[in-house]
């Protein structure tokens, strides 16, 4: 069956894949190679923002754990809206295998 | 030539990153599998992820808890890593989602083939077509 289904035009399609994914790869790669590099501590990201993190998150939440502080003090709204988030997917989940009772 | 692989062997987690978001993109194009380009999906997720993780790192530095006892001590960057526990929840979502999805259609046609769903799909619209003339 598996066989019989590797019909001509699935490794067409799997050679056009592929082609099409080292080509968009190489572009990538070649983003990579402007990228700041890896590790280093005066990367762009680590701007001040991180900076008044770092130094700011004892005096402003007493909580020594800086992600901690972030996530439940910081940006509070967001962690209480995202669990919107969690409670719509569950509520789709379950409206999606409810069975229907009028087939029973 | 040199100055550009020494750049990629510099910067291989992006490396990593993008490749592993290849694989993912390509496990989506080629399987007709709904299970197969769901793991797919979350392969690219996973890429992502790995990418922000990698941003936040120095070399030399603690994981961002303050430690008292070292003040002398260099913290990563906090910020990325708690985007990426909301990219978590996000990812979790759109899993379960996709899963309770599949159930469905599992259950509708009997299976998990998309090129098989679409074929059950068009001869129950055309046999429709025929009872309608």
């Amino acid at each position: 069956m598996r066989n019989k289904n590797m019909t001509h035009r699935t490794i067409l399609r799997r050679v056009f894949s592929v082609i099409l994914l080292i080509l968009s790869l190489y572009i990538i790669i070649l983003g990579v190679i402007e990228l700041p590099p890896y590790g280093a501590p005066d990367n762009p990201v680590h701007n001040y923002v991180a900076q008044r993190y770092i130094e700011d998150a004892l005096e402003d939440t007493g909580v020594l754990n800086m992600v901690t502080a972030i996530i439940v003090d910081y940006r509070a709204y967001d962690t209480l809206i995202e669990t919107t988030v969690l409670f719509t997917a569950i509520m789709a989940v379950m409206i999606t295998l409810k069975k229907d009772p009028s087939k029973n | 030539m040199q100055t550009i692989i020494a750049k990629l062997i510099t910067n291989y987690p992006y490396v990593g990153a993008f490749i592993l978001f290849g694989i993912g993109c390509f496990t989506i194009i080629v399987n007709s599998n709904l299970l197969k380009k769901l793991i797919g999906i979350n392969i690219m997720e996973s890429s992502i992820f790995l990418l922000f993780i990698a941003a936040s790192n120095i070399h030399g530095g603690t994981a961002p808890i303050l430690d008292p006892t070292n003040p002398e001590a260099v913290y990563i960057n906090p910020v990325t890593t708690a985007l990426m526990l909301t990219g978590i929840v996000v990812s979790l979502s759109v899993t379960a989602l996709a899963l309770a999805l599949i159930i469905k259609l599992y259950r509708l046609y009997g299976s998990m083939d998309a090129h098989v769903i679409f074929m059950k799909r068009n001869e129950v619209q055309n046999s429709g077509s025929h009872n309608q003339q």
